[in-house]
């Protein structure tokens, strides 16, 4: 791993002949938020950096809503997505151990993730509900990213982490190497001071495995009064960036169209002769907790849960999950 | 019925030999030809019986002679329980499906040797106990297959 | 399998004849465009074009490569819809999926297999198998029930088993019919019929959630461990491929990790009769 340096002048212009084989996306601010655009040089100065963190989570760029996956498609044009969070690159760990599982690898994602190259962006800063620290997942990537951003005034830092990071980062011209580590030093810094933030912000919230633990014990009363605001609406399964239940619909000549789906709507688990698993609310609601925190954890390896917060955020019912887990401490 | 006879039966494994001598001298082996009655729901029932070969229906009846066949006896189980505990009166009638031989045993003979040998007692009443468990929780499961459940 | 790059992809079968079983029970002779090899006890996924697909456990012998039986019964939509198929129309098979029987672990031993209503249709490709290997096989014994004398499917299945030497099959209703003198009950008082060798034994456990439960209580009861009842869960298998999520039951796929399981990898879970 080590660092090179471009000025940012020479970072828009490299981006703009990119451009020429790569479909570019980079976080900008919105009214409401940040989120995902595809890169424009004339906008180039309204990206934002090392700013937590888009509202698209990163696995929408592998796993659409919709997609048909029976029909041939011409193949992907690659992608360079800037400014995913590490919750979100680590996230992706998850999603690769589902999609690309030996048995039955999907092509679709499997093509997605081999044309796409990610650059993350390191967090100076945290929102309301960040804690991915709790779960041990830091603010920054050194892992599963390809390249890691981190800009001080005109001056951009990346981080090279992959091989194919650095056959990219190669295509950044003029770029300069960084030898001292006192230029990076600033970045040192903001990672110190977002991981002590973090961990004051979210004193005393149980670890990911402890946080198993007390889901499984814990009696029905908890799940009844945090679902009684709940009305369904999938917001937290659509946010989040490792759930990804999908249905597959038939189209005429044996066509399938794939498209995601989520636990919290009624009628998930409903079988052929009428029995619903899932039918009452506050069974419904626990099992996504049950299903993130206590099954996943046995079957994989990945987190099921990165800590990003947004389900807290999307919530229509302003449920928070966090405050649930520190009530069955 | 000699006592060794009654050892080859599973249902009697647990006696000793001397609990085996009292039971065999209070039963005697009967015999039933297909579609014999053995007794009628609401019958007063005198004998306790173990089916010892054949296969034997059991059900209730509804007005007109009908007869609705809920059940089946099968070899080396145990019928007749109501002729243990008053009123002593059947629930159900039992018919012979096939030609059968059963085991039957003066209930209340057995009665007065249950008063008198507690463990004798304890054995008898377990067994029974146990075939009515399994009836109940068979019956039970045969109600919710009818209620679709 | 269907589709070597593509796993969403079917793999198209011609419908060649409905047999009918029962007013709701139909079973489908399919003919694969290609060769299609299954485990016994693994699933498909049928699908009617443009309508939408159901999973089925095939119900004809694994050992035959070149047509496929699918027994189906009318419960919802999809099989609704698949109930008013004429002969000549194409349906898609994706699959095979998931863990079948594993029947090279039942040499040796003595096989018990009590069934109920529609779970006939995975145990006759398992008789199948089981027939096609009898020669290290100990006993095979089927007992099974059904509602009503006339719900019984496979009808010429009893007679042709107890002709086969090792093999003993039994059948009991839950309602008796007119013309019906076999034994009436559930299909757990079957059990008492039968003489088995338990430490040599393996029981295999189909049909609907109840019978399931009882059967298995029944099971242990005469003896079996956990280890040695092998039982197939239900669940709304979707993708089939692990990956959807539909039929998670706890931690397991039951799409992947099953449909069969041993009753020792699955009773921690409070939620298995549902």
């Amino acid at each position: 791993m080590y660092y090179i340096n471009i000025r940012k002048e020479d970072w828009h212009s490299s981006l703009e002949r990119l451009l020429l084989s790569y479909d570019i996306f980079v976080p900008v601010k919105n009214e409401f938020s940040l989120d995902y655009e595809p890169f424009r040089l004339y906008e180039a100065e309204n990206i934002s950096y090392n700013t937590p963190k888009p509202s698209t989570p990163l696995k929408n760029f592998f796993l659409p809503v919709r997609e048909n996956v029976t029909s041939s498609r011409e193949s992907d044009k690659p992608r360079i997505i800037i400014g995913a969070p590490n919750c979100d690159i680590e996230a992706l760990r998850l999603l690769d151990e589902i999609y690309l599982d030996k048995t039955f690898t999907d092509p679709f994602y499997r093509n997605r993730r081999t044309s796409t190259v990610l650059i993350s962006s390191d967090c100076f800063s945290t929102n309301d509900h960040c804690h991915c620290l709790s779960y041990g997942v830091k603010p920054y990537s050194i892992e599963n990213a390809d390249l890691a951003i981190a800009v001080e005034n005109d001056d951009i830092f990346l981080r090279v982490i992959s091989e194919r990071g650095k056959e990219l980062a190669a295509q950044f011209t003029p770029q300069q190497p960084v030898e001292s580590s006192h230029r990076v030093s600033f970045i040192e810094q903001n990672h110190h001071s977002v991981e002590a933030s973090l961990a004051d912000k979210n004193k005393g919230l149980p670890d990911y495995q402890a946080t198993g633990q007390i889901v499984q014990k814990a009696g029905n009363d908890i799940w009844v009064k945090y679902a009684s605001k709940c009305v369904s609406c999938g917001a937290c399964t659509t946010i989040c960036p490792t759930c990804s239940c999908f249905l597959l619909i038939d189209k005429p000549d044996f066509e399938k169209v794939k498209q995601m789906d989520a636990c919290q709507y009624p009628g998930f688990e409903r079988v052929a002769g009428g029995e619903d698993a899932l039918f009452e609310l506050p069974h419904r609601f626990k099992n996504r907790y049950m299903c993130k925190y206590v099954w996943k954890p046995q079957k994989f390896t990945a987190t099921a849960c990165t800590g990003c917060g947004r389900c807290i955020e999307a919530c229509i019912g302003k449920i928070n999950k966090n405050e649930l887990f520190m009530e069955l401490t | 019925m000699e006592v060794t006879d009654f050892k080859q039966i599973k249902f009697f494994e647990k006696y000793t030999g001397e609990q085996l001598q009292k039971i065999a001298s209070v039963s005697s082996v009967k015999e039933f030809k297909v579609k014999e009655i053995i007794f009628e729901q609401y019958d007063e029932l005198t004998e306790i019986y173990v089916l010892l070969q054949g296969s034997l229906s059991l059900g209730i009846s509804l007005p007109k002679d009908k007869r609705i066949h809920l059940g089946t006896i099968e070899e080396g189980q145990l019928f007749s329980w109501s002729a243990i505990f008053p009123p002593y009166i059947s629930t159900a009638w039992v018919m012979a499906v096939t030609p059968a031989k059963v085991i039957a045993i003066d209930a209340r003979k057995l009665n007065a040797e249950i008063e008198q040998d507690c463990d004798f007692g304890f054995k008898t009443m377990s067994k029974i106990a146990q075939t009515i468990s399994h009836r109940l929780s068979d019956t039970r499961f045969q109600l919710m297959n009818q209620l679709n459940v | 399998m269907a589709d070597t790059t593509n796993i969403y992809k079917p793999l198209k079968a011609r419908l060649e004849e409905v047999i009918e079983e029962s007013p709701l029970i139909k079973t489908f002779v399919l003919i694969p465009e290609r060769e299609f090899v299954f485990g016994t006890g693994q699933f498909i996924e049928l699908s009617v074009d443009g309508v939408g697909e159901a999973p089925f456990t095939p119900s004809s012998s694994p050992h035959v490569h070149d047509r496929l039986e699918v027994t189906v019964m009318k419960t919802g939509y999809v099989t609704n819809i698949m109930h008013q198929l004429k002969p000549g129309v194409m349906m898609g098979i994706r699959g095979p999926y998931g863990r079948g029987y594993p029947v090279s672990n039942f040499e040796g031993r003595e096989v018990l297999i009590l069934g109920g209503g529609c779970g006939l249709a995975p145990i006759r490709s398992l008789l199948f198998a089981l027939e096609h290997m009898k020669d290290d096989l100990e006993k095979v014994i089927l007992c099974y029930g059904s509602k009503t004398p006339t719900d019984c499917i496979y009808k010429p299945l009893f007679s042709r088993l107890n002709s086969i030497d090792k093999f003993e099959a039994y059948r009991t209703v839950d309602m008796s019919e007119e013309g019906w003198d076999g034994p009436v009950g559930v299909a757990t008082t079957l059990l008492g019929r039968v003489k088995v060798k338990i430490e040599n034994s393996v029981a295999v456990v189909c049909g609907p959630p109840i019978m399931m439960k009882f059967g298995t209580i029944r099971l242990l009861e005469m003896g079996y461990r956990d280890d040695q009842i092998y039982l197939s869960m239900e669940k709304n298998m979707s993708c089939g491929l692990g990956k959807c999520g539909h039929c998670m039951m706890g931690e397991f796929f039951v799409c992947k990790d099953g449909p069969v399981f041993t009753y020792k990898e699955i009773k921690h879970n409070p939620e298995i009769w549902k």
